[in-house]
This record gives structure tokens, sequence and C-alpha cells, in this order.
């Protein structure tokens, strides 16, 4: 199996048009798992560690901030550049699996595979980010709805690769929070449920809500985030907003649960969620 | 200078901090190939053919053997029914059917899938269920005719059949006040050991084969892999690395005969370790059980009967499920006073991977259903769960069922430790923060120690230092520490100037395994019995040197024999020890050869049938309370703190006892809330430790409190009994009687998911 | 599998040269080629976490490494942590507080903690749990490590 260190992102996407079974390996923590359990045999693996500026994170004047593909969950955990509800990302970060891991995974890696049960694709959805790709044919951006196009499936064509992903500014005052039931800690996701909120008095000024697991890709409803926008929380409005996600969903049956207990939980942890962020809204107002 | 009761470093934890444990992945020997396993893709099939011819062709693979090639030894525990290889046909998705070996792992694996196998498949058997239907398919036809160890009622797809029955349990009824009944279930759960089981082997010039493995007794090794060869014991030697933890995975077979069998075709060394997927597929797992449990009291709290019936699924081979069942159904009536009992089992195989040993071996399964209706009692008579426990205890002088002696007050001990330190009876005080449900909740169990035979060899070398032979494999639990603990003190030796010898069936005494939690116990006897012979010979040399009667001869400290009461007239192991090995008598030696000899059943009190272990062992027991908290919103469950006492006779090494408390209470929690092998059809659906989950440091509770009861056991060492297994046994029970405590909801079913326990809270039925 | 080449591979402090193909990891290459059985493959999927090494002072699972992309970057194992024949504080610990059993995760888990203590060191035991939540422990149900690692530095200054 052939390995190259293309230096620049043209060298890869060539590299990748050119080999037919290849694959792109970032941090690996997927891929040679994947190797290792015999499920890929990767005819030539393509290493994206040596090309410059696909590391880091960084604010634009926009106030929108930039993750290149190859920063690690840890660094996107612990990183204080984002701002107000776009920390909702590093706040998917933390979750995922355990500290090693995160020394290990990038965001482009793990967003390339469309896990369904994975961490960032929700707290992205819920944020709006844009996904910018490369390719033979140069650049492309495309909004982190139209990323995922079926189970463990990607809008990406074979000689393409995430370059980074950009998180859009998000009000002043608001909170990014991501809820994640799952059966042990570090586990992949029951479900998941990425909120950004703002509340102001007790009226929720500002919601945009994301839900993982529930789906080959994140769910998100502008009609549901409306029924809470501009109005205080009750439990009535918030069951509304619950009934209307799992209308969408599609859970599956399978080791972690079943598609009936998601239904069941989606609702209630929506509520759990929104609660907590009002809460500590409250208390950092006091 | 005594060492028994102190909690001194494991002898054995310097290599492992420094990396240097050698265990069986880390040993070479040059010229060593690599085994590699083809599994059975079919539940049930007969096998037409093979095709080999591709995998040999490969370069680097050296032997590939089938079926066919091998003498098809039948072994197993109890039934004699099982064969290294698949003959004729498979029985479960991933039974071995090809072996290869190769001069490294990635080519053999690659080997083993060139094989071709044809196969007819056959209609398959999934559960019990199906299994016992008139007309199901039969896993094995030769069941009738297997040897089996021991007598019971057997036919079609039933491999066993045990049943106990004492008092008059139909009559007994009518005294209840109070009846109640239930139907429970438990799951399959994975041992996962963090090392999977592996083995070498190794083939001399004289075809004299040695095998190195992953395992729990050097002698079970050694007499399954002869029985499956077709091999005189003399021909095979089996010696033990350091082991990754077992927990009953690596008692009975996994690899090792696959393992000899490519040695000796291929005349070269042969490693063969299995990786995670592997161990979780072809190896063995927990049982699954259905338990029918029915259980009555008086008005005043008193246990009057209990009636059990467990329906146990086998899977492919008997392994070690005779036992298995017979033993849950012993521990049935639990540690209380109940006269009248019946417990009755039924086994049967089924076409998924085999069911063995386990810690807790059935003990934990039956204790889920029972301790759960003593609970179930206790509300409804409104008497404290507790206090019901403790008015019933079975107390020092009672009977086990069967008759058996116990010898301890330890469970009283044991409830009154954990009702005082979880602070039981202000329980009610507790606060449950907002969005959860809180409840402490208590079960309790029993257990054994002892089972089948052991000896000890100790030798004085010609300085004094010692060297102890037992047969003991330390799989973990710290028994090589222990043991030289109980020598150490038994000769009032420094434990530097013990040495602890390797299991190696060359050089060591038989002992059965590091299994129902034995060694202490039964080898631990064996050892005090040895170290008295060889006080009586090194003061039989001493009474000589000073003209003296051995009888005014005493062990003084730091390897000493003195005559009382002159303190300037001794002499040193050393002194004797040199004239035993140059002049007189030849190198001092004590031993001992035990067996435990006490009846499971006396016939004038139970009648019992297919009762597979006639001499048991001595009883233990244990009190479990956790502190319980429900998330509201999901269901999920965490137990924010435990307390599990421990009736051990004597803590040896309390640290090590401790130890084995908060290990077996974490996967006993596991066992409780997350853990379960799943089917999809016939295939194990998460063979992974991505898809199977145990407890991470942020699941298991942060504070176990370890709360050691020592009431001496007459015949153990220094007055010691087990722990290995007891541990475990009540968690779940003790968990789930904290959910009903905290939401109301009473669950019969493991694990108890975040679903089970919302959709419970809900009151919802749901499709699960 | 694909031809080995030479790899110059910064182990413990000491350059190695190792033949080493693209495909094979870091974990077969230390147990195979250098004869460092310290990290163990428990699973090879990174999730026990017994095969964990250091890279540039940071854990990461030897097991999920290729070889040859960690050329020249220093890495630590076990057997490295030691100075000779003296143990370090965290591995004296770990001993004394009777926290190791069957001794497979241990190696892993020291990896882990040494680096948790070289940034924090004197950690709370929540501190540690979190840290720890990658590394599978089956024998001794977390206890006596978690008090072994915040106790290592007791001897010394805070």
């Amino acid at each position: 199996m052939d390995l190259f260190l293309p230096q620049t992102i043209e060298e890869a996407v060539g590299l990748l048009a050119q080999h037919e079974g290849a694959r792109c390996i970032s941090g690996g923590a997927t891929l040679v798992a994947m190797m290792n359990a015999g499920l890929v045999e990767p005819s030539a693996l393509i290493s994206l560690r040596q090309i410059p500026g696909l590391a880091g994170i960084s604010r634009e004047p926009d106030g929108s901030v930039r993750i290149g593909a190859m920063t690690r969950h840890v660094d996107t955990a612990t990183s204080k550049v984002f701002k107000d509800g776009q920390c909702v990302v590093p706040r998917a970060a933390v979750r995922i699996a355990n500290r090693v891991v995160r020394n290990m995974g990038t965001m482009g890696g793990s967003i390339s595979f469309a896990d369904p049960a994975a961490d960032y694709l929700a707290a992205l959805t819920a944020a709006g980010a844009a996904i910018e790709i490369a390719s033979p044919r140069g650049k492309r951006t495309l909004p982190v709805s139209g990323f995922v196009t079926d189970w463990y499936t990607t809008a990406l064509a074979s000689d393409e690769i995430v370059t980074s992903i950009s998180v859009p500014a998000m009000p002043a005052g608001s909170i990014g929070h991501y809820e994640k039931l799952a059966r042990v800690s570090g586990d992949f996701a029951i479900v998941s449920i990425a909120i950004i909120a703002r509340f102001e008095s007790d009226i929720c000024s500002f919601l945009r809500v994301a839900v993982g697991g529930c789906g080959p890709a994140p769910l998100r409803l502008r009609e549901a985030e409306v029924v809470l926008e501009g109005s205080r929380l009750n439990a009535s409005l918030i069951g509304e907003a619950g009934r209307m996600l799992v209308a969408i969903s599609d859970p599956v049956d399978d080791v972690r649960a079943s598609g009936e207990y998601r239904r069941k939980v989606l609702p209630r942890l929506l509520a759990k969620a929104l609660i907590q962020i009002q809460q500590t809204q409250h208390a950092e107002v006091a | 200078m005594n060492v028994v009761g102190e909690s001194i470093p494991r002898l054995d934890a310097r290599e492992k901090v420094s990396g240097r444990a050698q265990y069986i992945a880390d040993l070479y020997r040059p010229g060593m190939l690599h085994g590699a396993i083809l599994g059975s893709p079919h539940a049930h099939a007969r096998i037409k053919s093979y095709d080999a011819r591709a995998a040999k062709q490969l370069p680097g693979v050296v032997s590939v053997l089938t079926g066919a090639d091998l003498k098809g030894g039948k072994f197993g525990p109890f039934i004699k029914d099982e064969t290294v290889l698949a003959i004729g046909k498979v029985r479960y998705v991933g039974e071995p059917v090809c072996i290869v070996a190769a001069e490294n792992e990635r080519t053999a694996r690659r080997a083993a899938l060139m094989i071709e196998v044809e196969y007819e498949e056959l209609p398959a058997v999934l559960t019990p269920a199906e299994a016992m239907a008139e007309s199901a398919p039969h896993v094995h036809e030769e069941n009738e005719s297997y040897f089996r160890v021991h007598e019971t009622s057997c036919g079609g797809n039933l491999a066993w059949s045990t049943s106990f029955s004492e008092g008059d349990v139909d009559r007994a009824w009518s005294e209840c006040d109070l009846i109640v009944e239930g139907e429970f279930e438990t799951q399959a759960q994975a041992h996962v050991a963090i090392e999977p089981c592996g083995a070498l082997a190794e083939i001399d010039a004289a075809g004299r084969v040695t095998l190195w493995s992953a395992n729990q007794s050097v002698f079970r090794v050694q007499a399954n892999v002869c029985e499956a060869l077709c091999l005189s014991m003399s021909k095979l030697r089996c010696m033990t690395p350091r082991v990754g933890g077992g927990f009953g995975n690596k008692m009975e077979m996994h690899v090792q005969a696959m393992t000899a069998a490519l040695a000796i075709d291929s005349g070269r060394p042969v490693k063969l370790i299995l990786t995670r997927e592997e161990d979780f597929e072809i190896v063995r797992h927990r049982h699954p059980y259905r338990i029918r449990a029915k259980s009555g009291a008086k008005r005043d709290g008193t246990l009057v009967a209990r009636e059990v019936n467990i329906i146990v699924d086998c899977g492919a081979y008997g392994d070690d499920s005779p036992g298995v069942m017979g033993f849950s159904l012993l521990m049935a009536r639990g540690p209380y006073r109940i006269p009248n009992v019946r417990a009755t089992g039924q086994l049967y195989y089924t076409n998924k991977i085999r069911f063995g040993a386990f810690r807790g071996f059935g003990n934990p399964q039956v204790s889920f259903a029972t301790e759960i209706q003593i609970d179930e009692i206790a509300e409804k008579i409104g008497m404290d769960a507790l206090d019901l426990r403790l008015k019933n205890a079975t107390r020092k002088g009672d009977s086990w069922v069967g008759g058996g002696p116990v010898h301890s007050d330890g469970f009283a001990s044991c409830l009154k430790a954990v009702r005082e330190s979880a602070e039981w009876d202000r329980r009610s005080t507790l606060v449950a923060s907002p969005g959860t449900r809180r409840s402490l909740g208590l079960a309790c169990s029993s257990h054994i120690s002892g089972l089948l035979s052991t000896g000890a060899i100790i030798r004085v070398l010609e300085d004094g230092t010692v060297v102890l032979n037992t047969g003991a494999v330390d799989i973990g639990q710290g028994s090589d520490t222990v043991l030289s603990q109980i020598c150490a003190d038994s000769l009032q030796i420094p434990i530097d100037r013990v040495i602890i010898g390797s299991p190696d069936t060359d050089s060591s005494p038989y002992n059965w395994g590091t299994t129902a939690s034995r060694v202490t116990y039964m080898v631990g006897r064996a050892i005090v019995t040895a170290a008295a012979e060889v006080e009586k010979k090194l003061k039989a040399h001493a009474a000589d040197i000073f003209e003296c009667s051995p009888e005014d001869l005493t062990l003084r400290p730091g390897g000493k024999i003195g005559i009382v009461g002159i303190p300037d007239r001794e002499l040193s192991f050393q002194d004797l020890s040199l004239r035993a090995h140059w002049a007189v008598g030849g190198p001092v030696m004590g031993s001992a050869s035990l067996m435990y000899d006490q009846k499971t059943i006396d016939p004038k009190r139970t009648v019992a049938k297919g009762v597979p272990f006639p001499q048991i062992g001595v009883f233990s027991f244990s009190a479990i309370i956790c502190d319980v908290e429900i998330d509201e919103a999901t269901g999920k469950t965490t137990v924010r703190e435990a307390w599990s006492a421990c009736d051990v006779g004597k803590a040896i090494n309390p640290g090590s006892v401790e130890g084995q408390i908060q290990g077996g209470f974490v996967q006993g929690l596991g066992f409780a809330l997350c853990e379960e092998v799943v089917w999809e059809g016939a295939k194990i659906a998460n063979p992974s430790l991505m898809d199977y989950k145990v407890p991470t440091t942020l699941d298991a509770s942060p504070k176990i409190h370890a709360l050691l009861v020592e009431d001496p056991e007459p015949d153990g060492p220094f007055g010691a009994k087990g722990i290995g297994e007891i541990p475990i046994c009540a968690v779940a029970p003790a968990i789930v009687n904290g959910i009903a405590g905290a939401c109301g909801c009473r669950l019969r079913q493991l694990p108890a998911t975040p679903e089970r326990v919302l959709f419970a809270m809900l009151g919802e039925s749901h499709a699960s | 599998m694909s031809r080995p080449r030479l790899v110059e591979l910064c182990v413990n402090g000491t350059q190695r040269a190792v033949r080493a193909s693209s495909e094979q990891t870091l974990l077969e290459v230390l147990r195979d080629e250098l004869h460092l059985t310290g990290p163990k493959r428990g699973c090879n999927q990174g999730v026990c976490g017994a095969c964990t090494v250091l890279i540039d002072d940071q854990p990461v699972r030897s097991c999920l490494s290729l070889a040859v992309l960690t050329e020249n970057r220093p890495i630590t194992t076990v057997e490295g942590l030691a100075r000779g024949k003296s143990l370090t504080a965290l591995q004296q610990s770990i001993i004394d507080c009777g926290a190791v059993q069957c001794g497979f995760c241990t190696g892993g888990l020291l990896m882990v903690a040494h680096a948790l203590l070289a940034d924090n060191p004197h950690p709370t035991s929540d501190e540690v749990r979190a840290a720890l939540s990658g590394n599978l422990c089956r024998c001794s149900g977390y206890v006596k490590i978690v008090e072994a690692v915040c106790r290592a530095n007791e001897g010394s200054l805070p």
C-alpha cells in the first residue's frame, strides 16, 4: 500500500484523483481502526499531515471561526477562539470518545466519515456552518445542511477533501450547549442535541436546535425553533417543538437503543437541555 | 514481621508497572509461526468438503489443518461433547473449522480466509424455547451417548437437568400469608478481560509439546488438550505466563489445542492470539437465564417457601454449563432460613457460542430474581427490607440447602456493616437533585469457596529460603502474593525468603484451577499443612543437634528453631537445611494433598437429581447497598456510591480483598446497567469494544466502600476463605432494588438500560 | 502486505531504525520489531487504551498510529518511564496503593497519568477520572487507580 505525504492541497487532491481506492488519512483514529478490523483495504493512503495551514483555529474579521480540517479534537475542545453560541462546537468536541482519542482525531476526518452518532455534525448544523472543500477542479463551499446525503455518506466526490469548516458569528450573549445521551462515557451518542440559544429576561430570543443520532444527518427544523423563539419556555411549547423534530426523525434500532426509545427521549432531552441553558444564563446574569 | 493481615504490595507489581511483565502475546520463540482460525459462517450446517489448496500455496504458510486432519478426541468439563475443530458439522457462527500457521499473523489470517469450505445449511435453534420444541432440530444428534461426569437426564436438545427439593414446598404455600411470583430474564455478559485469549505451543525433538497460554489452570489446559488431541499427559507440559484477567473465560479450553495441533503438524513453535472480535465470538460468555421464582412469607416477615425454575441457554457445547446451572439452584434459596425449597433447572443446547464460567457462576443471575422478590415481600408487608433479611438470616450452625454446614455469622455482620456505613436508616432523608430520582437499594448473597482438589509442596533450599510450589495461577487477583504471605507466616520467615514457583504441570502439584473463589482457601490450607510438615522435619534436625525432644522446640520469627525458654539456643533454617542437604536425611520438604470433602447433599434431608458437584465448599456472605440515581428525562441510572460488605473469614491481604470487592462491584454494575451480548439472528451483533461497552472511570461509582467482615472460617488458612466472586453476585439486584425505590418501578430484566427504565417509569410497554 | 522500508523511530530516547510497511501500526512495530511489549493489543480499535504511548509527550493510541507516520517524533512507552532502576513517583504510588491487579491495562494508563501529572501534579479525583476515561480496567473498579494517581506527588510540594 503506497503512502503519500503531499505538501500541498493541490498535490493531495491530485493524488486522490489519480489513485483509485486511495483514502485520505487525517488523524487516523477511524481509518486505522477500520483497517485493523479488515473493513477497508486502501490501495494507497494520502496523509494530510504535512500540508501547512490545514490545522488551526482562527477568528475572521466578520466574527466567524475557521477550523482547519486537520485540527485535532483536543485543540477544538480547548480553544478560546469560539465566542457566544459558537461554543457549541468545543462543547461537542470535548464529548468525543476520551482524551487520548481526542489527541488524534480531526474535525475533517470525523465529518467526512459522517457517522450519524458522532458529535460534530449536530453542533455544526445548529451553528449553520459551512464546509470548504477542495478538488482538482478548485474549491467550493457547501452548507453543512447539504453535506450528509445518506447513511455514512457525504456529498464529497471521490477526489474531494474537506479543507476547513467555518462557523458563523452568533448573537452576543448566546449560549452553546451540547447534550449527549450515551450508554457509557465516550460512547457514540444514542441521541444528542446541539443548541444555540439566547434568553432575554425569560424570553428565548434566539434558538437553533440540531439533533444527532436520529437519522443519517442531524435533524434541524426552523419551524420547531420558531415555536420557541420569542416566547417564554413552557412544557407545552417545548413538547410541540420536540414532536415536530420527532416527526422528521428516522432513528434506527441498534445495539445502543431502539428507534422507539430515541423518538421517546428526543423531546425529553430537548427540554432538559433548554432548562439547563436557561438556568445557566440566569446564573451568569446573577 | 507477620504479613498475614497486611496489605503488602503485590510481588509482581513492579514488573507490571515497568512494562516488563510477560503475558502470552509477549512471548517469542525462535522460528515461531503465527496461527489463525477460519470460523463457520453458519449457525448450523454439515461440512461437505474443504479446499485448502490456495491457502497452502500462499508464500509463508506452513500448516493448514481441518477437522478431518485431527483425531477428534471429545472433551468438556461435564459433558464430553466438543472437539478441537468442528467435525462433520458446525454448531455456531464462528465455530473454528480450520486453522493455519504461517510466518506472520497477517499471512496466516489471509490464508485462513482463502480456505474454501462447502456447507449444507441446517435449520438452527437460537433460543431454549426453540430448542425444547417437539420438532426442533438437534444440535447434538449423539447427545444421549455423550459421556457425562455425573448422572442426569438428557435427550433431544436437553443437555442437563438438575433439581433440589427439601421440606414440602407444595404444602408450604398454604402456610404463607403472602406469595410473590415473577419471571426474570438476564442477559449474556462478556468477560472482557483486557487481555484476549492466546497460546504458544512448541514441540521438542522427542515429540513432547510445551504449551504456554493465558489460562486459569495449567492442569485443565493439560487435560483438555490431551483429551482433544488424544495425547498422553506425559506428552504435554503446560506452563503459564502472566495472565491479563480471566473472570472465567480462561478456565476451560480456548485456543490451546488448536495451537498445539499446529505446532505438532509444523514442527515449529506456533503462537495464536485472538483478536478482540474473536474473543467475543468464539470463546464463551455468561449464560443468559430465564428464571421463574416464587417466594412465600408470613405476615410477620418469616420466609416460608421458595420455588425457582431456571431455563438455561447452554450454547452449542456444554462447557461448564451443568455446573453453573446446578450452582444457581443451590444458591436459589439465598442466605435465609427458608425451610421449604424447590429449585429446578433445564439446560438446552442452542446454535450459539458456548456459555460458560463467569465470576459468580450462575449466582448473579439467580440472585437477581430472588433478591428482588425479598424486597417485594418487604414492601407488601410494610417491613424494612434490611430487617426482613436480618430476621431470616442464615447464622452459624445453620445448614445450607442440602445440609452443608454454615460456619459463620458473617451474614448478620455484613448487614449490620452496610446498614451503618450507608446510613440505611436515614435513607428517607436522601435528597435527589432536580431532574433526578434517588434511593438506596439493598441486596445480599451467599457464595462458596472450595471444590475439588489441590496440593502444595514447600522445599527448603540450602540457605534456608523456601520454594513454594503450587498449581495456583495468579490471574491478577493476587494469589501469588497471598499464598506467599500464608507460607511466610506459617514458617515465621520474612516474605522475601519465600519464592513462589510458576505453575507448571511438570513440577507443580495438581490444582483444579483459579475459579470457585477457592485459591486462598484450598491452596492456602494445603500450604499450612505442608508448612507444618516442614516445621516438623526442621525440628527433628534441631532435636538431633540439641539432643532434646522435638516437643521442647519452637519456631522463632526470622526462620529459626529454638528451645523453648532458652533464647540463645537456636538454629537457623540455613543451619538445619545445610545439615539436611549434606549430612543427614536429605533435603527438607513438606507437602500436602487435599480434596474438599464436605458433601453438598445429605440425601436424608434433600432430594437432589443431576447434581454436578457432590462436594462443594464453605459458605461466604455479602450485603450491598447502592445509592442509585435516575435521570428522569432519559431513564439513565448511575450509582453515586456503594457499600459492599463481604464475609471473608480473614483478609490475608486486605488491600487485595478491597480490590476484588471494588472490581467485582464495577463488573456487576456493567451487568446491571449497560453490558449485553446481542444477537442479530444467529450472529453476535456487537463483538467489539466499540459496540459492547464496559464501565469507564466516569461510569463506575467514584466511591465504593469495601467493608471487610472477618469471622474466621474454622479450617481456612488463618481463618480465611474466598473473595473472588461474591462481590459481583448481589450488585444487580441492589441496583434494581434501588431503581424500584427511586421511581417505583420493579424491573425484572437486565440490563436496566435507560430505555427499560424510562419506559417502566412512563408505565408504557414497548417492543424491546 | 507492501514492502517494508527502513523507518527511523525515536523511542524512549533512543534512535532506532526498523523495518516497517505502510500498513503496520506503531503498536505492531514496537512489539514485534523492537520487542517493547509494554504496550498491549487489547482491542486494536483504540477503545481499551492498553496500547497507549506518548508521542511528543501526548498520549495517543499506538494501535491507531501508522508506524511510518511517527518517524522522528519522540515516542515514550511504559518501558521508558523509569530512569534505570528507579521507578517514577507515579509508578511507586500505583504499587503502594494496590492499584495493580492483572496489570494488562497498567502500562497504557501509566502513560496517560504521567502526561496528566506533568501538567497538573496534584489533580483532584474528578480530574483523574476525566483523564483516564479512555483506559479500561476490568479488574480494579478504578478506585485504587484514581487514588494512586491523586497521591503520586504527595511527597513533593504543591
